[in-house]
C-alpha cells in the first residue's frame, strides 16, 4: 500500500500552526509511515499489542507531551499534542489509546493530582516509556454513571488504605506497572496509584474483541489490596471532578485522532477511486462516488477546524468541557461514517486487511463508545444549551 | 571547530506540480514543504560529528529562502545543530546555482567554517552545483556524494558513491566541503522534547541583499511536464514471429544484444 505523504488539509488549516506544531506532526507522521504501518496488520489480526514501540514512542516523547519538561515532558502546545494523536490515530486507534492512557488518564492525574513525591517518581519514568500505567474508573456495572461505583477505599491504621472492588474495560491494564484507580471513600470518589504486584491486585487481560484488537484491554480486580496512602493516595482532589478531568484531556485527544482514522480511510479510498476502472473510467469519475468523496472530506474539514478552535481555546485556558464533549461527539461520528462509506467505495477490497479499512472501522465502534459514550457526550450538549440535565 | 550545514527547503515530492506563471518555475501554493532530503543527510552527519568530538564544535544551520524556510531550520535546530542561519528571500528559485553559493560564501567567509555538510543535490532543482561551487569560492576541499564518513585528526575519511555504484575513498584535509548522498546515515527524529528546546536556540537573519554581490549566469528559460508519452509497441503473430519481431527491436533500439 502506498503512504500518501501529506495529511488532507481542504481549508488550509496548517497554515494556523506555529513551526513547533507542524515539526511535531512531521515527527509523529514519519514515526507512524516506519514503524506502525508496516506492522499494524499483523498485530491487529493477531490481537496482540505492538510493545516494541513503547520505548520508541518514550524516546520521540509522545507520553504526556503537554506537560511540563520539568517532569521529562516536552510542554507542547494543546494543538500539537492533537495533531500527535491524529498522526497516532491514523496509524491506528490502539497506538493512540495507549498514548492517550499514558499522558491523558495517567500522568495528567498524577500531575494534577499527585503530591510533589509522586509526580517526581512517576512522571519521568512514565514520559520516557520506562513504566506503563493504565486508568481504573469503568466498573462492569457503572459506565456512563461513574458515581455509582463500588469499588471502596477505608482508611486503616498507620497510613495504610485498604481497597476492594472491580474495574472493567481498561486499556493497558494487564501490561501497566502502575494503575490510577478511583474509590469511593468516606470522604468521597479518591484516586489511588497502585502498583503492579501488590498482594490482592490481578489484572486478567480480556479476549475476544473485534475492535482495538491492537491494544490491550483489562479487567481490574481488588481484593483487599493494601497501600500506603503517603505514595498512592492523590492528595489534591475528591469527588468524580478528579475523574471527569482526566476524561476531558482525554477526549480532546480522541477529537483530534479519530479525523486520523478517517483521513487514512478518506485517502486509502480516493487512491482507490482514481485507479480502479469500471466501465472504462475511474470510478471516481462517477456522480454517486465523488458525492462520497467530496461529503468525506467535507467531513474531515469540518472536524479539523473544530478541534483547532477547541485546541487553541484549551491553550488559552479558556474551553468547556461541554466544547469537548462537542469535538469527541461529532467527530468519532464522522469518522466512523467515512470509514463506512470508504468501504463501499472500496468494494470487495474495502474488507481485506490489506486495507486499513476495517481495522479502523471496528476500532472506532470502541472510540465511539469509550470516554463517554456518542448518546452521553449529547445529553451534556443538551444539558449546556438548555439547562436541564436529562440524565441526572 | 566550527561546522556549517546548508540546508534548503522543498516541495513534497509527492505533489502534483504544474508550472507557475512566470513559466520557469513551478506554482508554489498548495504545496507543502519539507527539508531536502541529502541535507537531512548532512545535518545528522554534522551532528554526529560534533557528539563524536564531545559536542564542542559549534554548528551553524543556514537556509535561504522566505519565511516558511525556518521550519527547517528548526528541524536542523532540533536534530542538534546550535544555531541557524535565515538568509531571507522571498524568491530563490529566481537565483541560479552559481548566486545561491556566492551568497553561502558570503555569509562563511565572516565566520571561519572548518567543515561545511550540505546534501548531494536539492531535490527540485537537482543541480548538484552548489556544494562544489562553495568549496571552490572559499578555497575548500571538496567531495561529493557521501555515503560514508569519519574524521580524526584534522583530517576527513569520505567514501564517495561514484558511476555505477562502485565507491571510492577520498582523504581531505580540513578546511572542507562535503555533499551527502542517501545510504550516508539514517537521520535522526526531532523528538517532541528538542523541537521545543530548539524554541531558544538563536536564528540569525539576514536580508539576501546584504550577500548578494554576483550577476546571475545562467537562467532558466522554460519549466514545464514532460510530454505524455505514445502508445506503446502491441506486437502480433504466432510465437515464433513474434520472437523475432522482439529480438529485432532489441538489436537495433537498444544495447542490450551488443
Amino acid at each position: 500500500m502506498s503512504v500518501t505523504t501529506e495529511l488532507t488539509d481542504y481549508m488550509g488549516f496548517q497554515g494556523l500552526l506555529t513551526d513547533e506544531e507542524k515539526l511535531v506532526r512531521e515527527t509523529a507522521r514519519k514515526f507512524v509511515n516506519d514503524e506502525v504501518l508496516p506492522i499494524i496488520e499483523e498485530h491487529a489480526l493477531n490481537e496482540t499489542f505492538p510493545s516494541h514501540l513503547i520505548p520508541k514512542m518514550g524516546e520521540l516523547g509522545f507520553y504526556g507531551p503537554n506537560l511540563p519538561e520539568k517532569y521529562g515532558c516536552a510542554g507542547l502546545s494543546n494543538v500539537a499534542y492533537g495533531l500527535l494523536m491524529y498522526e497516532l490515530e491514523r496509524g491506528d486507534s490502539g497506538l493512540r489509546s495507549f498514548a492517550s492512557v499514558q499522558g491523558s488518564l495517567v500522568m495528567y492525574p498524577i500531575y494534577a493530582y499527585g503530591s510533589e513525591a509522586q509526580k517526581e517518581y512517576w512522571l519521568p519514568k512514565l514520559a520516557a516509556g520506562e513504566k506503563i500505567g493504565c486508568f481504573g474508573l469503568t466498573e462492569p456495572d457503572f459506565g456512563s454513571n461513574p458515581a455509582g461505583m463500588r469499588t471502596n477505599a477505608v482508611r486503616e491504621a498507620n497510613g495504610k488504605w485498604r481497597i476492594n472492588g472491580s474495574k472493567m474495560w481498561i486499556t493497558n491494564g494487564s501490561v501497566a506497572d502502575v494503575a490510577v484507580v478511583w474509590a469511593r471513600t468516606d470522604d468521597g470518589i479518591r484516586g489511588f496509584l497502585v502498583e503492579k504486584g501488590t498482594p490482592g491486585f490481578s489484572a486478567p487481560k480480556m479476549h475476544g474483541k473485534w475492535s482495538l484488537r491492537a491494544s490491550v484491554t483489562s479487567e481490574l480486580v481488588f481484593e483487599d489490596v493494601i497501600v500506603d496512602e503517603e505514595k498512592s493516595l492523590l492528595p489534591n482532589v475528591k469527588g468524580l471532578k478528579g475523574p471527569l478531568g482526566c476524561l476531558t484531556q482525554a477526549r480532546y485527544g480522541i477529537a483530534w485522532g479519530a479525523l486520523g482514522a478517517a483521513d487514512a480511510c478518506y485517502q486509502a479510498a480516493l487512491e482507490y477511486a482514481l485507479s480502479r476502472i469500471q466501465f472504462d473510467k475511474p470510478i471516481a469519475s462517477y456522480q454517486l462516488q465523488q458525492r462520497k468523496l467530496a461529503e468525506m472530506v467535507t467531513e474531515i474539514t469540518k472536524g479539523q477546524l473544530l478541534v483547532m478552535q477547541l485546541g487553541r481555546l484549551k491553550d488559552q485556558g479558556n474551553y468547556s468541557p461541554a466544547q469537548v464533549s462537542m469535538a469527541k461527539m461529532n467527530n468519532v461520528h464522522v469518522a466512523i461514517n467515512i470509514c463506512r462509506t470508504a468501504r463501499t467505495i472500496m468494494g470487495a477490497n474495502g474488507i481485506m486487511s490489506e486495507y486499513p479499512i476495517m481495522r479502523h472501522a471496528n476500532n472506532l465502534e470502541a472510540v465511539y463508545t469509550y470516554e463517554g459514550t456518542h448518546d452521553m457526550h449529547l445529553l451534556i450538549i443538551g444539558e449546556k444549551v438548555t439547562g436541564i440535565s436529562a440524565f441526572r | 571547530m566550527k561546522i556549517l550545514v546548508c540546508v534548503k527547503q522543498v516541495p513534497d515530492m509527492e505533489s502534483r506540480f504544474k508550472p507557475d506563471g512566470s513559466g520557469t518555475w513551478f506554482e508554489e501554493a498548495d504545496l507543502a514543504f519539507r527539508m531536502n532530503e541529502y541535507d537531512e543527510y548532512a545535518v545528522e552527519q554534522a551532528v554526529q560529528l560534533k557528539e563524536q568530538l564531545g559536542n564542542e564544535p559549534e554548528v551553524t544551520v543556514l537556509s535561504i529562502g522566505p519565511d516558511r524556510v525556518n521550519e527547517a531550520i528548526k528541524k536542523a535546530l532540533a536534530m542538534g545543530c546550535d544555531r541557524g542561519a535565515h538568509i531571507q528571500d522571498p524568491a530563490p528559485q529566481g537565483k541560479d546555482p552559481w548566486q545561491i553559493a556566492s551568497i553561502i560564501t558570503q555569509f562563511a567567509q565572516g565566520e571561519g567554517f572548518d567543515l561545511i555538510f550540505t546534501g548531494m543535490q536539492s531535490q527540485d532543482r537537482g543541480s548538484a552545483q552548489v556544494g562544489v561551487l562553495v568549496a571552490e569560492l572559499l578555497g575548500f576541499a571538496c567531495a561529493t556524494t557521501l555515503v560514508g564518513f569519519a574524521y580524526a585528526d584534522g583530517v576527513i575519511t569520505a567514501k564517495r558513491e561514484l558511476e555505477g555504484g562502485i565507491k571510492g575513498i577520498a582523504k581531505l584535509r580540513l578546511p572542507a566541503v562535503v555533499t551527502c548522498q542517501l545510504g550516508l546515515n539514517i537521520p535522526r527524529y526531532p523528538t517532541l522534547p528538542n523541537i521545543m528546546k530548539a524554541k531558544k536556540k538563536e536564528i540569525l537573519a539576514i536580508p539576501v541583499a546584504d550577500l548578494l554581490k554576483e550577476e546571475a549566469v545562467a537562467s532558466t528559460a522554460r519549466f514545464y511536464p514532460p510530454a505524455r508519452k505514445g502508445g506503446g509497441i502491441v506486437l502480433e503473430g504466432d510465437v515464433g514471429n513474434l520472437v523475432e519481431q522482439l529480438y529485432g527491436i532489441l538489436k537495433e533500439k537498444t544495447t542490450v544484444l551488443r
